[in-house]
């Protein structure tokens, strides 16, 4: 039936028109529900999310150990070529050479925070750290060594 | 109390008392020509600036709010930036025509502010034909529109007028069959008289399901008449960079910016006097206490109170809907809109004949 | 010269300068653009001369529609932007000729019409009533030989509408208020009495609904056989403009 059919076009149309008109509406009169940060101000009490990625760290614990065993998995798993791993060969006291991390380059000029290396790492090495006040002056600045200088791989992690 | 008629009048009989009646029509042709200048100046800076603070409210954001306190001189500034701006005239253009434009754009504008009666006896030219009066000169601004597109000799330009002077066209018609509805209902073209007949109810009410049909209706139409979105075909930004004003700059395109802004003030006082009763305080049956505190208000408040609910109606339109596809847009006006005020329209004349409104 | 009067030559030098220039440019967009204001211009007269209505009927119809078709029309001709070519020798004699031939024209309409009303000064009522409502006609034939109908008309409502007449502006009308109204204009427009209008308005609308028509089947694709080529949202489209055109 083509009038009927017509009807219920319009009233269908109508409907879905003040479904989106409610939901801007409400946003509209609820301006608590605003997530603009009103950033220079609001410096000290920063209320990031919690999915917010700002660069990679290395973590590291009380005794400056690492868990990072140079297996190079992030530096596979960076699209573009943002982490050079540099390993190095440990001498156990029984004599046995073992890979070892020696520098972990980070390039966060090349860095797209897509957090893959992340998810790729098989120890939880690495992760991603919430600070975005990166501007320097000098280019050179932003590669970064991640292991901090004489840091150890803590025991037990392979 | 407060009121723009007595001000008016006392200032007609100074100027009487001290002038021959040519010099007053000259006097008093300056001072409006000076409000008329002033209120457009004053409604550019305020519409651009609630478009955008309604605009980041309803996107959960807070807008501009770093010049001035909560970034009022946000639009000030801008406009500074644009008068320093310098106005380009492209090469291979219609140089004469694209300087034009933006001209004819703007008087149209300023000629249509002529018979909206913006309080109790404060209007400019009580014309006995004023809604058909807005309608016919509204139908210029097309002109300004195409000419711009087709003078900036540019692909985006010639395409976005194209769509524009067809959107026009088609949305002219639904938007005269409804205004037609209520000049109808009111019988009589003159807007002070359709104000007056809204002394004991607005028609919005009075009229029953049709006149809220041809409410809507009306305000659809004239969203696609000032090519705002979600019919602004004609400056698409995504496709056709900015449509009919793409080539222009500096303070010609804020002519066209202003126009766009002016253009919609006036559609929806427009609205407001043909639906909500223009300046006619809102009064409820016998609630003798109730009207009495309504009367109390002055009648220039109420105008600007219902043309910026209107106004805000529009930008919630704008910042919700997404943008129609021209086939999109032709079919709602052809298959939809016309129909049914079509339609409506002979049920309002029914019900017209039959005295069955309130 | 009182300020009217110079209102009124200025509205006049100007439709006859943007007209001049709009036969005269080489260029065709411009001359349509010449073409709308002297078209603005003339209802600018009408506004003068206080027909609000017929000032209005003029905008909506002419600038609004006849021209947005022309500008149409050229957006879709080919190489509108260039300079036409100069018309030859013989076409402009031609149209000179045809030019004085119609200024010859009209200055013997005003040369008969304008001594025996404005020059008398007559007041506005003993213009003929019955014969006045049509503002296209009423110049010539309506001021010389029509006041023997005036009395037997007057209380035809359309009576007060002496001012749609041309070249009958007079002081009096210029002030008073007693113009026609729309509703005047209408109730005259359907009335089936003697000097009702319903006849030609019928006759017209029968016109326009089979151009209307006409132009639906026109456009209307018939459903072909062979499977549909192009794609589907096109064949939309030719209707849809083609009605535009028609009802604006």
């Amino acid at each position: 039936m083509f009038i009927k059919e017509y009807i219920s076009d319009v009233y269908k149309a109508v409907k879905s028109l003040l479904t989106g008109m409610k939901t801007t509406g409400g946003y509209f009169i609820r301006p608590g529900e605003i997530i603009t940060q009103q950033y220079p101000e609001n410096r000290d009490q920063l209320n990031l999310p919690e999915r917010f990625r700002g660069e990679v760290v290395m973590l590291h614990d009380e005794n400056n150990e690492h868990a990072c065993t140079g297996c190079t998995a992030c530096e596979l798993a960076c699209p573009n070529a943002t982490i050079k791993i540099i390993t190095k060969f440990d001498v156990s006291p029984e004599g046995k050479k073992k890979k070892a991390l020696d520098t972990f380059v980070y390039h966060l000029e090349l860095c797209t925070m897509c957090n893959l290396c992340v998810e790729a790492c098989p120890t939880g090495a690495i992760t991603m750290a919430q600070n975005f006040e990166h501007s320097v002056f000098d280019r050179s600045k932003l590669t970064k060594k991640l292991n901090q200088p004489g840091s150890k791989i803590r025991e037990g992690v392979e | 109390m407060f009121s723009l008629e007595g001000l008016t009048n006392s200032l007609q009989q100074w100027l009487n008392a001290h002038l021959n009646p040519t010099w007053v029509l000259v006097v008093e042709s300056l001072i409006v020509i000076l409000l008329a200048i002033a209120l457009f100046a004053v409604l550019g800076l305020v519409l651009v600036l609630m478009e955008r603070k309604v605009a980041a409210h309803m996107q959960i954001r807070l807008g501009p709010n770093r010049v001035g306190p909560q970034g009022i001189f946000q639009t000030s500034a801008d406009t500074l930036k644009l008068i320093m701006k310098e106005g380009l005239t492209p090469d291979g253009s219609d140089k004469f025509l694209f300087n034009l434009a933006p001209f004819i754009v703007m008087i149209v504008a300023m000629l249509l502010l002529a018979p909206i009666p913006f309080a109790r006896n404060f209007q400019i030219w009580d014309i006995n034909i004023g809604v058909l009066f807005v309608s016919a000169v509204s139908s210029i601004s097309v002109i300004g529109v195409l000419m711009a597109g087709w003078s900036s000799n540019n692909k985006y330009s010639l395409l976005g007028a194209m769509r524009s002077g067809a959107q026009i066209v088609s949305y002219e018609l639904s938007a005269g069959l409804s205004i037609i509805s209520i000049v109808v209902l009111t019988g009589s073209l003159r807007l002070s008289e359709i104000v007056a007949s809204q002394q004991d109810g607005w028609w919005l009410f009075k009229g029953h399901i049709p006149a809220i049909i041809a409410f809507v209706i009306f305000i659809i139409a004239v969203t696609a008449e000032t090519n705002r979105a979600p019919f602004d075909m004609a400056e698409a930004e995504s496709e056709l960079t900015a449509g009919f004003h793409t080539e222009y700059s500096g303070m010609k395109f804020a002519l066209f910016f202003l126009a766009e802004y002016i253009n919609i003030f006036i559609v929806c006082s427009v609205g407001a006097t043909l639906f909500l009763g223009g300046w006619m305080p809102l009064h409820i049956g016998n609630w003798e206490g109730f009207n009495h505190i309504m009367d109390y208000i002055p009648s220039s408040i109420w105008f600007f109170g219902k043309v910026f609910f209107l106004i805000f109606l529009i930008m919630w339109f704008r910042w919700t809907f997404p943008r129609l596809r021209i086939d999109q847009l032709l079919n709602l006006e052809w298959k939809y809109l016309l129909p049914i005020s079509m339609l409506n329209l002979l049920l309002i004349t029914l019900m017209a004949i039959m005295g069955w409104h309130f | 010269m009182n300020a009217s009067a110079i209102i009124f030559y200025s509205i006049a030098a100007f439709i006859l300068g943007t007209g001049l220039l709009a036969v005269t440019t080489r260029k065709i967009f411009r001359s349509a653009i010449w073409l709308l204001f002297s078209l603005i211009g003339i209802a600018a007269l009408y506004f003068w001369m206080n027909v609000t209505f017929i000032a209005a009927v003029q905008i909506v119809v002419y600038v609004g529609g006849i021209v947005v078709l022309i500008i149409f029309s050229i957006f879709l001709t080919q190489r509108s932007g260039k300079k036409m070519p100069a018309p030859a020798l013989k076409r402009n004699a031609f149209a000179i000729l045809a030019a004085l031939f119609g200024f010859a024209f009209s200055w013997n309409l005003i040369q008969g019409a304008l001594p025996s009303d404005v020059s008398r000064g007559l007041p506005s009522d003993v213009f003929p009533k019955g014969t006045s409502d049509g503002s296209l006609k009423g110049s010539s034939d309506g001021s010389l030989k029509g006041s023997s109908t005036g009395s037997q008309v007057s209380d035809d409502p359309f009576g007060k509408t002496s001012e749609t007449v041309p070249f009958m502006k007079t002081s009096e009308t210029m002030t008073s208020e007693t113009f026609a109204d729309v509703s005047d204009i209408g109730e005259q427009m359907l009335s089936v009495t003697d000097h009702g209008y319903v006849l030609p308005f019928e006759v017209v609308s029968i016109l326009l609904l089979a151009a209307m028509i006409g132009c639906i089947v026109i456009a209307m694709k018939t459903p072909v056989e062979k499977k549909p080529e192009g794609s589907p949202l096109t064949i939309k489209e030719p209707v849809t403009e083609t009605q535009k055109e028609v009802v604006s």
